[in-house]
């Protein structure tokens, strides 16, 4: 695994990320609901949406850097339809707003998957994450969001 | 179709639970495993990952609706408090209203006392 090449404070308002394929496997579907405890046995062609918007937020993870301290504090799901195992999806993730205030880093990411199978573009699911990154004296309240 | 009650979900989450979702989500925040960064963070211990806590509205809903969930089912959701592990969470979602075929829920997921740790609302289009 590479490191993240951007810093979280570099980021802007409208910076586009490179689009990344992502294809869920059959084990990778497992291990999340290992890991979750839901049920297994209805998920065994399909990833559960949820199980996804957590995949296309760590592509975002996976090309920045993470603050310190940063808040996972909402977040947005849409679902067209389940992604199928092993599908071939293509992600890609959007700053749709970054602010400070009182020392306080807030920002949001659109997140959209795209079946890449055949000649289709189908969008299979849109997600924005938003975050809060605390300022350095800790003085943000730790009930303001929860840590991602 | 009509919307129906949707029955809650209790589960525990602890740190081996957090440690395999940590994995399988691909998040390497040192923020949630049993880390010096957890222990001198803002919450002095391991936090469950918000997206861990989210996943039981998305399965109550899915045990309400099945398949019908993952075509046109929405989530809105704001964290209220970190869920510091071990912690029991159990996930809720009521009917606030069904209109124009698209019922909308009232989602939860609370601590054992009942606080919340996470609110916002799931919307699913019914079908006939």
């Amino acid at each position: 695994m590479t490191a993240p090449a951007l810093a979280f404070d570099s980021l802007s308002r409208g910076d586009a990320f490179p689009a990344v394929d992502l294809v869920v496997t059959g084990a990778d579907v497992r291990a999340y609901l290992e890991a979750t405890g839901e049920p297994a046995d209805r998920w065994s062609d399909r990833v559960p949406p949820v199980m996804l918007s957590a995949l296309m937020l760590a592509t975002l993870l996976a090309q920045v850097e993470i603050p310190k301290g940063i808040m996972h504090t909402g977040h947005e799901h849409e679902s067209v339809r389940a992604a199928r195992i092993g599908e071939a999806l293509r992600v890609t993730v959007q700053v749709t707003s970054y602010s400070v205030r009182r020392g306080a880093l807030m920002a949001s990411f659109d997140t959209e998957a795209r079946s890449a199978d055949g000649a289709g573009d189908e969008v299979i699911a849109i997600s924005r994450a938003s975050v809060l990154v605390p300022p350095a004296d800790g003085t943000t309240s730790a009930t303001e969001g929860n840590a991602e | 179709m009509t919307a129906p009650t949707v029955e809650p979900v209790t589960r525990l989450i602890d740190q081996p639970r957090v440690d395999l979702y940590a994995v399988a989500a691909r998040d390497p925040n040192p923020i949630h495993r049993e880390t010096p960064e957890a222990y001198s963070g803002p919450f002095g211990r391991p936090v469950a990952h918000g997206m861990l806590v989210l996943a039981l509205v998305s399965e109550v809903m899915t045990n309400a609706f099945g398949e019908a969930w993952e075509r046109g089912g929405s989530l809105k959701v704001r964290w209220r408090q970190p869920a510091l592990v071990p912690i029991e969470v159990t996930a809720r979602a009521t009917l606030r209203s069904e209109t124009d075929g698209v019922a909308t829920y009232d989602v939860s997921c609370e601590d054992a006392a009942g606080e919340a740790l996470l609110t916002g609302t799931a919307s699913i289009r019914l079908e006939s």
